[in-house]
């Protein structure tokens, strides 16, 4: 209470913040109520029929349902696992780098992607893994079959999945390095003097020093877990790949813009957030039964 | 402790505060919002009689959104904004309206920002609705009736538009004798699907036009392998396609006409067929369907498709038309006039010509709609002047007279295709094709037709004359070319396609209503399966998943489909 008087001015500093996220996180939750009305867009809110759980129900019984899914699930899953592994291993290798030129230049180099937006990007890669674009010249140059990337089911998940882990890496390393940073450097001289060498270094002080943030991340990432990456996926698919990368946010995107369905729309919107807030909350805490971490 | 206390009941009742005005302020919006766009000045025309053109003697404001494409015209002054279209300049000194946008996006944006806007209620004045929107918003009682404001205000050429189908687009778009909107709907034969191809091309390999599917086949494979340019490259193709096999344009639609197929329409309409019982079908799931699948398989296997159409969007198709890649076309009758024009600049040796489709056995029949243009003209019901509406239609077709040729040039800022609503003549290209065929066969050096038509054919006898004398002053060969060949040759697009009707060798699409419930519900789901079952098939899939297409596609609302289809078709349609 005394710090409450204390710090009485910092809380008044951080209520323009709260003001914001009142007004733009949760004023719109209100609307949350279309996923339960036969929405119509000029009745509003207030006059549209209730129809209780039959936009779920109509939205999980399409036959499209299950298979945009499990889409959403493997590239997700693969896109998080990936975002950890990559930035983890390229900050622990870029750790090692002594010239620091040499380092600074791969930092923005690996960062630089993350700033591109994907209507530029997926431009770019529609091009480089065309017919005629310089990935399948290089396969034929080597005398190999020229693949029909953008067209096959399996090829387009990795180029999804490899193209947003080479664009986003950059962030999480540099989250990572500014960790490894953080770490006391006795702790490395100590390790030294004990004849511990850099892999050893590596595996008992870096690693466990990075825990924490690498945690957090985690369980940052998971609740986006039903998030595969709807503006990448609308640039870049096509029909012939559906199948394989339609996922839940295109498949909104078609029934809310295109057909007008808001109440069915809304109700998977729904749908994602609860799912989203249970995992975090389970991960959370877990990472603070067994880390004893905490963010809060 | 007390303190706390009294801190937390702040927080909570500040919290409060925001969910309530949050709410209040989502559900008072379009209220609140709607002041500003109602005009602010009631008719002024009480006593006197109405005037399709009269000035009103106190400004009225309407409130317009819009999609807009760039100028077509290539002289339009660089950097000019929707607000400035000397339109409206016009249309504010002839009868004191004034137009504000509430919103201008790209027209690739508009439907999913005029979704919005319609989820917000936050609608403008003047509404340029396709048919499911207008359905919708008919539906809610959002629309005014404009019986007595036509009536009273539509000028005598508006009247005669309307009339020229006997009556049959405004009735679609009325309701217990209320007119709900005015329709822009245009001759159906526009849509007839003609097959464009490279008539240098079929010179070098010393080939004949083809006239059935197996010398197009024949034709085709020759473009691919013997080297049509002769640049002694492998650098060509056959057909060319995009993405979208039915869709406005560089699509299918003519390719599977050509089976006696009948699929779509275009733009995701499913078209309906008579079945010879008086009962309407969907073309999409007949078997000539199958069979046209089957051969575009063995094309693309082929290499006279090119083996990534499913990547390509209507640009690049125009691309490779344009860099001289591909030598054959479906499409309608203005393709000359973009993008084949193009081409001829870029090559001057392309020489484009146009062929009635082909099929099995000898020329094939194209699918004709009934009525063409989704396009509908509709007045939000709260606006107070809704006959400033039909006065701005009036306003636009009295701009293409003759006395504002010297002023309505595209260098002068007029850019027709912003100005909205815009109503044409339907048989409009008609008109054109008949006075510039009439003024070519007399030899006059002017065009004398003096009405509401006389900018449109004069600019196209211009680029006719010009384009006869090899003249280059005014404008590109292409662009002279183009002109001309769409819209005045006798073997060009229009002129190819008036023969056809003449030899009546085209299948009518019979559904002609608004959207039915389920289509509105289901139509995306049936388009996505179409488009992924038949991409699929082209690139090699088994031809029979075609069967399991029908058989979802009947359970997954295609049955519902059929049955509200007849349903219209045996009450409502004008047989």
């Amino acid at each position: 209470m005394r710090t409450l008087k204390k710090e009485y001015l910092l809380h008044l500093m951080l209520l323009p913040g709260v003001i914001v996220t009142l007004i733009y996180a949760y004023g719109p939750m209100v609307g949350l109520v279309m996923a339960f009305q036969q929405f119509e867009p000029l009745s509003g809110f207030f006059h549209s029929e209730f129809v209780g759980f039959e936009n779920f129900q109509y939205v999980f019984g399409l036959p499209d349902f299950k298979q945009v899914m499990w889409n959403t699930l493997v590239i997700s899953v693969f896109k998080m696992v990936l975002h950890l592994l990559v930035p983890l291993i390229l900050a622990l290798l870029l750790n090692e780098v002594t010239r620091k030129w040499f380092s600074r230049f791969v930092q923005s180099a690996i960062f630089l992607p993350f700033f591109l937006s994907w209507t530029v990007l997926g431009g770019v890669i529609i091009e480089l893994f065309s017919l005629s674009g310089p990935v399948n010249g290089l396969l034929t140059a080597f005398h190999l079959e020229p693949i029909m990337f953008m067209l096959d089911n399996d090829w387009f998940r990795g180029i999804i999945i490899g193209s947003d882990v080479w664009k986003g890496m950059g962030y999480n390393m540099i989250v990572m390095l500014a960790a490894i940073a953080g770490i006391n450097a006795n702790l490395y001289e100590a390790a030294e003097v004990d004849g511990a060498g850099k892999w050893k270094q590596m595996l008992h002080i870096t690693l466990p020093g990075m825990a924490p943030i690498v945690i957090l991340l985690a369980v940052l990432s998971l609740g986006g877990i039903l998030n595969a990456g709807f503006e990448q996926i609308l640039i870049m698919y096509n029909p012939t790949v559906y199948e394989g990368s339609d996922i839940i946010d295109t498949f909104v995107y078609r029934l809310g813009m295109f057909s007008q369905q808001f109440g069915p729309a809304a109700a998977v919107g729904l749908f994602k957030s609860v799912i989203s807030l249970v995992l975090v909350s389970v991960t959370y805490y877990a990472a603070y039964k067994y880390n004893n971490y905490r963010i809060f | 402790m007390k303190r706390i206390k009294l801190w937390k009941m702040i927080l909570l009742a500040t919290l409060s505060l925001f969910v309530i005005s949050a709410c209040s302020g989502q559900g008072k919006e379009p209220a609140s919002s709607q002041p500003q766009t109602e005009t602010k000045e009631e008719g002024g025309t009480a006593a006197a009689p109405p005037d399709p053109l009269g000035k009103y003697p106190e400004t009225v404001t309407v409130t317009e959104v819009m999609g807009f494409n760039p100028p077509e015209d290539p002289r339009t002054p660089k950097g000019i904004t929707p607000e400035q279209n000397a339109y409206l300049k016009d249309l504010k000194e002839m009868l004191n309206i004034e137009v504000k946008y509430k919103w201008t996006v790209p027209s690739s944006q508009f439907s999913q920002k005029f979704s919005l806007a319609l989820a917000s209620g936050d609608l403008p004045d003047i509404l340029e609705l396709d048919g499911k929107n207008f359905e919708k918003l008919k539906k809610q009682g959002m629309l005014a009736d404009l019986t007595e404001a036509y009536n009273d205000y539509a000028s005598p050429t508006l009247k005669k538009y309307m009339e020229s189908d006997g009556g049959f687009a405004m009735k679609t778009y009325s309701q217990d004798g209320k007119q709900l909107g005015i329709p822009a709907f245009e001759d159906p034969f526009l849509s007839t699907q003609l097959l464009w191809i490279r008539k240098d091309w079929l010179d070098n390999l010393k080939l004949e036009p083809p006239k059935t599917m197996d010398e197009l086949e024949m034709v085709a494979k020759a473009f691919v392998q013997q080297d049509p340019d002769q640049n002694g490259k492998n650098d060509t193709y056959g057909l060319v396609l995009q993405k979208n096999l039915f869709f406005w344009g560089f699509d299918a639609r003519g390719f599977f006409n050509g089976f006696g197929a009948y699929p779509s329409m275009g733009d995701g309409q499913t078209a309906w067929i008579q079945d010879g019982s008086g009962k309407l079908i969907p073309g999409l799931i007949q078997p000539e369907v199958k069979t046209a699948l089957g051969k575009l398989q063995s094309w693309y296997k082929e290499g006279i498709l090119d083996k990534e159409f499913a990547l390509k969007d209507e640009n690049k198709a125009v691309e490779d038309i344009t860099a001289g890649k591909v030598g054959i076309s479906y499409g309608e009758w203005w393709y000359p006039n973009w993008p084949l024009n193009l081409n001829v600049d870029k090559d001057p040796n392309a020489n484009w010509i146009a062929i009635q489709i082909p099929g099995l056995d000898g020329p094939g029949k194209s699918l004709v709609p009934k009525i063409r243009g989704d396009k509908v003209y509709a007045v939000n019901k709260k606006m107070k002047n809704p006959e400033a509406a039909i006065k701005m239609i009036n306003f636009y077709i009295e701009m293409g007279n003759k006395e504002y040729l010297n002023q309505n040039q595209a260098e002068k800022g007029y850019v027709y295709n912003w100005f909205s609503p815009r109503i044409y003549n339907p048989a409009q290209i008609e008109t054109i094709y008949t006075e510039v065929n009439k003024a070519l066969e007399a030899n006059q050096t002017e065009i004398t037709l003096d009405d509401e038509n006389y900018k449109n054919v004069a600019d196209v006898f211009k680029a006719t004359k010009d384009y006869l004398a090899g003249d280059t002053s005014n404008a590109s060969k292409g662009v002279n070319w183009g002109q001309y060949f769409s819209r005045a040759a006798k073997d060009g697009g229009w002129g190819l396609t008036r023969q056809i009707k003449e030899k009546q060798a085209f299948v009518n699409h019979e559904f002609y209503g608004l959207p039915t419930a389920t289509q509105v519900e289901k139509g995306a789901q049936l388009d996505k399966l179409m488009q992924e079952t038949f991409t699929k098939i082209i690139m090699g899939s088994s031809v029979d998943e075609f069967d399991k297409f029908v058989a979802s596609w009947k359970s997954l609302g295609g049955d519902e489909i059929t049955q509200e289809v007849n349903d219209w078709y045996s009450q409502q349609a004008v047989k």
